[in-house]
């Protein structure tokens, strides 16, 4: 699907792998990626962006009522598609140092 | 968090002016796709407030943070504004193909055109330039006239030299203008319409000497005794409505009765006197003492004689000794735009290996035999480019020289030879070195360049920039400083190991 879905996106610029390893490590919401990545929000959040138009991650807001019982504002969060994965998958091998800048739990438990 | 209630003035002036920031951003943001953007921005600024400056905790570098945030909404908003104004899947699937390059030339010719077509200055240049006279044609005016533009030979002393029996000259032509009133019928309920028109009196061989074709002439063969008038193009189209049946049209033009015999092209010919319309009579009935002009067709001998644009004169008269002249050839002299073209665009081709090296750069690293008909493709696609650049260059260069009718046409003529060399020498310099960076398996542009290896490690590995097309077909190697093993750049042909770089299949080869 995803493949398809991005006929032009040929390879993933080190910020996009790093996005996309980042949300797979856990960091779903905007400014805990940038807090992960240094990145500032400037080049985080149109990254996202991008990365949604492109199929590779998609956002869903929080439910009201747990953001009302913890007192804040709901939160947007991001997850990896199906196609993101895949991609991230092909990031790995090209970035090698990417799984060691940011470890998933998987590789943390490893 | 502490309650709205507990917030202090400056609590407050913080946040009204984080939120003034993301509300100012928010309006780069397109309008639909706003409310959902500023719910996810003012959430996160809660969160990095809460992290960064938290309430009643606050310190100059938290505030920096907080700040250094929102100033990224507006890179965030721009980049929304952007990919609403260019939609994407058009624009990037030709990026940096040779389609586009083409695409984006034939545009930039299209405009040069247009612009020469609106330019006054550009326009009677060009009308001026493919003149449709008969070759040898000469002015003939007394050599004591300090201006073209005045008539200075009379009737008299023309019809003393079509008397004598010419080596030079085979025909002359006479006429003289005068300010006349003109009375044309209008249509039956609007009456006579009264004007003013610079009428010239001529022979009635003027245009046939000048080799000029009369509109409508056909049309006007019973004249009825009545002199013919032939009107200038721009009276027939002014005054007549351009009508194409207006040969036969019946007028006064001062105190005679004409009768209308067709239309004359307007811009063929750049006679003095900027004439509305002719009457076509014999010399010999025309008032003999009023200065005129004359326009004489050289022999083949008097063609040789004329080795300048002006040659002097000398016309026996019969009872005095003689009349010193001056013949001015009506064709063109000097260099056209075509040629001042022509010139700088060899000057350019001359100089070109100066500033860039003309090598296509086509080596490989890997022994890769590119077929015949990609190889065909490279060179149509270079061959395309520089016909296209140099009509462009041609005509921007008519755009700058002759769009600003102040300059004189010498001047002009500077201009226009800068701007050729300037624009052919760059322009040619841009075709070799794009087509260095064509894929030539694709004709793509290389892109994302990366410098490898180290400068001081030069003899010891290559250093340089590598480029990579976006298609999967190749890597460029361009040598930073080049040396016996690695002079100039060189292609690395990619196989399907290399696939695994790149997050989708290698695009198809065209």
């Amino acid at each position: 699907m995803a493949r398809s879905a991005q006929p032009s996106e040929t390879k993933l610029s080190h910020t996009a792998a790093l996005i996309l390893q980042a949300l797979d490590a856990g960091f779903v919401y905007g400014f805990s990626i940038m807090e992960m990545t240094g990145l500032p929000s400037g080049t985080v959040y149109p990254a996202m962006r991008r990365l949604e138009r492109d199929e590779l991650i998609r956002s869903q807001w929080e439910k009201q009522s747990i953001a009302d019982a913890k007192q804040r504002p709901a939160r947007k969060y991001y997850k990896l598609t199906a196609a993101g994965k895949i991609t991230l998958e092909a990031s790995r091998r090209r970035y090698p140092l990417l799984e060691r800048l940011i470890p998933t739990e998987e590789a943390k438990q490893v | 968090m502490k309650p709205f209630s507990l917030w202090t003035r400056r609590e407050w002036a913080r946040r009204l002016f984080y939120c003034g920031m993301l509300r100012c951003a928010g309006l780069l943001v397109p309008a639909p796709l706003r409310t959902e953007w500023g719910r996810e921005w003012h959430s996160e600024l809660w969160h990095v407030r809460l992290a960064c400056a938290p309430l009643g905790a606050a310190s100059w570098q938290g505030e920096r943070e907080v700040f250094a945030f929102c100033l990224g909404a507006f890179q965030d908003a721009l980049c929304l504004r952007r990919a609403s104004l260019h939609p994407r899947p058009a624009f990037m699937a030709m990026d940096g193909t040779a389609r586009q390059c083409i695409l984006v030339l034939v545009g930039v010719l299209a405009a040069s055109y247009a612009i020469a077509l609106l330019l006054p200055g550009v326009r009677a240049e060009r009308s001026l330039g493919p003149r449709k006279v008969t070759p040898g044609l000469v002015m003939i005016e007394d050599a004591a006239a300090s201006d073209d533009a005045y008539p200075t030979i009379s009737a008299r002393q023309f019809g003393a030299w079509t008397a004598r029996k010419q080596r030079y000259f085979d025909g002359f032509a006479f006429y003289r203008v005068r300010q006349e009133a003109v009375e044309t019928e209008l249509a039956a309920d609007r009456g006579v319409d009264r004007r003013t028109w610079k009428v010239a009196q001529a022979s009635p061989n003027l245009f046939a000497l000048l080799g000029l074709p009369v509109r409508f002439a056909d049309a006007a063969t019973e004249n009825g005794g009545m002199p013919e008038v032939v009107l200038s193009e721009t009276i027939w189209k002014r005054q007549f409505g351009a009508d194409p049946h207006v040969a036969g049209t019946v007028m006064r033009l001062g105190t005679c009765i004409v009768r209308v015999a067709g239309v004359a092209p307007d811009g063929s010919l750049d006679l003095p006197g900027r004439v509305d319309a002719w009457v076509l009579r014999p010399v010999a009935a025309m008032d003999s003492g009023t200065p005129g002009y004359v326009v004489g067709h050289l022999t083949a001998m008097g063609r040789a004689e004329m080795w300048a644009p002006r040659v002097h004169i000398t016309a026996n008269m019969p009872e005095e000794a003689e009349d010193d002249l001056l013949g001015v050839s009506l064709e063109e002299w000097g260099p056209t735009p075509v040629a001042f073209y022509l010139f700088a665009l060899g000057l350019a081709l001359l100089a070109l290996p100066a500033i860039t090296s003309v090598s296509l750069g086509e080596s490989s690293l890997n022994a890769h035999r590119t077929s015949w008909s990609r190889r065909l493709h490279r060179w149509s696609f270079l061959g395309v480019k520089i016909a296209l650049l140099l009509p462009i260059a041609y005509l921007v260069s008519l755009d700058l020289a002759y769009g600003f009718t102040s300059l004189g046409r010498e001047r002009a003529a500077y201009i226009q030879l800068a701007s050729t060399f300037a624009m052919t020498l760059f322009g040619m310099r841009w075709v070799l070195k794009d087509q260095r960076q064509r894929c030539p398996v694709c004709r793509r542009r290389v892109t994302h360049p990366a410098h490898v290896g180290q400068a001081s490690r030069t003899f010891l590995d290559w250093n340089g920039t590598e480029m990579m097309c976006m298609g999967g077909h190749t890597l460029l190697h361009v040598p930073s400083l080049p040396t016996s093993w690695f002079s100039s750049q060189r292609w690395l042909y990619l196989d399907t190991s290399w696939n695994f770089l790149f997050a989708e299949p290698t695009r198809p080869t065209p």
